[in-house]
């Protein structure tokens, strides 16, 4: 693939969206939209053990966000929520401006084609080529089917796989399968990218490649949360770092490293 | 809507291929489930065509008088005729007693000829349409002038009429536990078949499938492997037409009944109905866990 310099720019809004995403001149949107938002998020499952406690988190359009922690500190719990596979026990959710609390179950796939989302397993289907793991995405959420081949070529190129197109994920390494998850997260065009542990399965020098793609597909104009155990990682890109200990926020620091550095 | 069909149908049918060692396991167990369900529904059948002939058979006998006059005996069969209760009536003279007799007791020959007259009487058959019209009619006719007695044979009537309800009662039973069970089986493989492709639903859901994309291709899936075990359960039932024809002939040899005119439609018919409906059923409550709560 055609890497990207790595950290060659941080501003993201100012970037055009995925190529070929129709409207939306370039060079807009206003700074302050904000994707994503958590005020007073407490989250307590039936068995009595509380996985987040008063959390704030405010994610503008743009921004990419390491969320870092041990596990166990409510790193997947924030994941679930955005995905709206569970429901905040207390506090407010909100996706683009949409209270996930108050959504109807019929809006409910609506908002998570706003979300792109990627994790350490991949989640790939085995019996299909990369092109129909990522036509797959299309298929089931009821898009015209002569509309999908040119959506899936254009999300290919993004992520450099158009020349593995009609292979198998067995056929494939670890960063190539990872890339096609990539690559099936985007056909959406999402508002927010999540990437839960996406290197967690990969050796350093491929973990970089995805880093890599991440970061442009930020310059594209997707807002990026990336959740992490990989410090040299997030503190080689000095990005905003959210750190999660026991359910609280307890950093939330722009320019960041993995670790405290005070 | 017919894309949605198409795309349903398509994907049901992936599903099927893909997991094909799932799709045979769930259609192998549709298959000997329904075969349980129509051998048991052709047993029952037959016990019930046994069970109302063993009904038609139940006669009232009402021997008469060797002194009645031949004309209101003519009236009284008539009126017996008449009577919505009975079905048919048969007059049986004299002399055809005694020839009845013999022929059922050839031994006693000498001993019948060695008498002066003929001690038969003659006698009046009636078949009734219900067993417990019995009362009725032989009260009536006890008080009929042609009528010498009535055969008292209540307490015969009574014991076959509580032992053909139990058998009836107790054939549905059986029927409908049967029924409940290979609906749990079944069920119950299907739902193995929807959870080994629990990624796959998974997957759907993250991406943003609606609950109907998600429900309708394993419906259909459903709907096809009842389909399939139907078939097939048809199939070996038709080719096994011809020893269970023998058989049930053997058994209903006795019987005047028509007892498979229509058992091999109505059983085919159950099948087909009980396997994509079972099927259908299956998928819904199997995929129901998964769907967004």
């Amino acid at each position: 693939m055609a890497m990207v310099s790595a950290v060659s720019s941080d501003s993201g809004p100012s970037q055009p969206r995925l190529p070929g995403t129709p409207g939306k001149p370039a060079g807009k949107p206003v700074r302050s939209r904000v994707v994503l938002a958590m005020e007073g998020v407490t989250k307590s499952y039936p068995n009595g053990k509380v996985a987040l406690r008063g959390v704030d988190l405010v994610v503008p359009e743009g921004d990419f966000v390491f969320l870092v922690g041990p596990s166990g500190a409510g790193k997947s719990t924030i994941i679930k929520l955005l995905i709206r596979d569970e429901m905040a026990t207390k506090g407010v959710v909100l996706l683009d401006g949409r209270d996930l609390a108050r959504l109807k179950r019929k809006e409910v796939p609506r908002i998570r084609r706003k979300i792109g989302i990627v994790f350490q397993d991949f989640k790939l289907l085995p019996h299909k080529s990369v092109r129909e793991n990522v036509a797959f995405a299309l298929e089931v959420t009821g898009a015209p089917r002569r509309s999908i081949g040119p959506v899936v070529d254009r999300v290919l190129r993004v992520v450099g796989l158009t020349g593995q197109a009609d292979q198998l994920p067995g056929q494939l390494s670890g960063g190539e399968q990872q890339r096609t998850a990539i690559a099936r997260a985007l056909v959406h065009n999402p508002r927010l990218f999540i990437a839960d542990e996406p290197t967690g399965n990969l050796d350093p020098l491929i973990s970089w490649e995805i880093i890599q793609l991440l970061l442009r597909i930020n310059e594209l104009g997707v807002t990026v949360l990336m959740a992490t155990h990989n410090a040299e990682v997030v503190t080689a890109l000095r990005k905003r770092v959210v750190a999660l200990e026991d359910g609280r926020v307890v950093r939330d620091q722009t320019e960041a490293a993995y670790h405290r550095e005070d | 809507m017919i894309a949605f069909v198409a795309f349903s149908l398509r994907r049901a049918w992936q599903g099927l291929w893909h997991n094909r060692l799932m799709s045979v396991a769930a259609t192998a167990t549709m298959v000997l489930m329904l075969a349980l369900l129509s051998g048991l529904i052709i047993l029952l059948t037959g016990l019930d065509a046994t069970l109302k002939y063993v009904e038609q058979e139940v006669q009232v006998v009402a021997y008469l008088k060797d002194s009645a006059n031949p004309q209101d005996v003519n009236l009284l069969e008539t009126a017996l005729g008449q009577m919505p209760q009975v079905t048919e009536v048969s007059y049986v003279s004299k002399d055809q007693a005694l020839t009845d007799f013999l022929g059922r007791h050839p031994d006693e020959a000498e001993v019948v000829n060695s008498l002066p007259t003929n001690p038969l009487p003659a006698s009046l058959q009636i078949n009734l349409r219900d067993p417990n019209d019995y009362l009725d009619v032989a009260a009536y006719l006890r008080n009929q002038p042609p009528v010498d007695r009535v055969l008292n044979i209540k307490q015969t009537v009574d014991q076959m009429v509580t032992v053909i309800g139990i058998l009836r009662a107790g054939g549905i039973g059986v029927l409908v536990v049967v029924g409940l069970i290979v609906l749990f089986i079944i069920v119950n493989t299907i739902r193995l078949a929807v959870v080994s492709r629990a990624d796959e639903i998974e997957i759907m859901r993250l991406v943003g499938a609606s609950d109907a994309f998600i429900r309708w291709p394993f419906i259909f899936e459903g709907a096809l492997v009842g389909l399939f075990g139907a078939l097939i359960t048809i199939a070996v039932l038709w080719l096994g037409q011809g020893p269970i024809t023998t058989v049930m002939a053997d058994y209903f040899k006795v019987l005047p009944v028509e007892a498979s005119a229509t058992v091999g439609r109505d059983v085919a018919l159950v099948v087909l109905g009980t396997g994509v409906g079972i099927g259908v059923l299956g998928s819904y409550l199997s995929i129901r866990s998964y769907l967004i709560r």
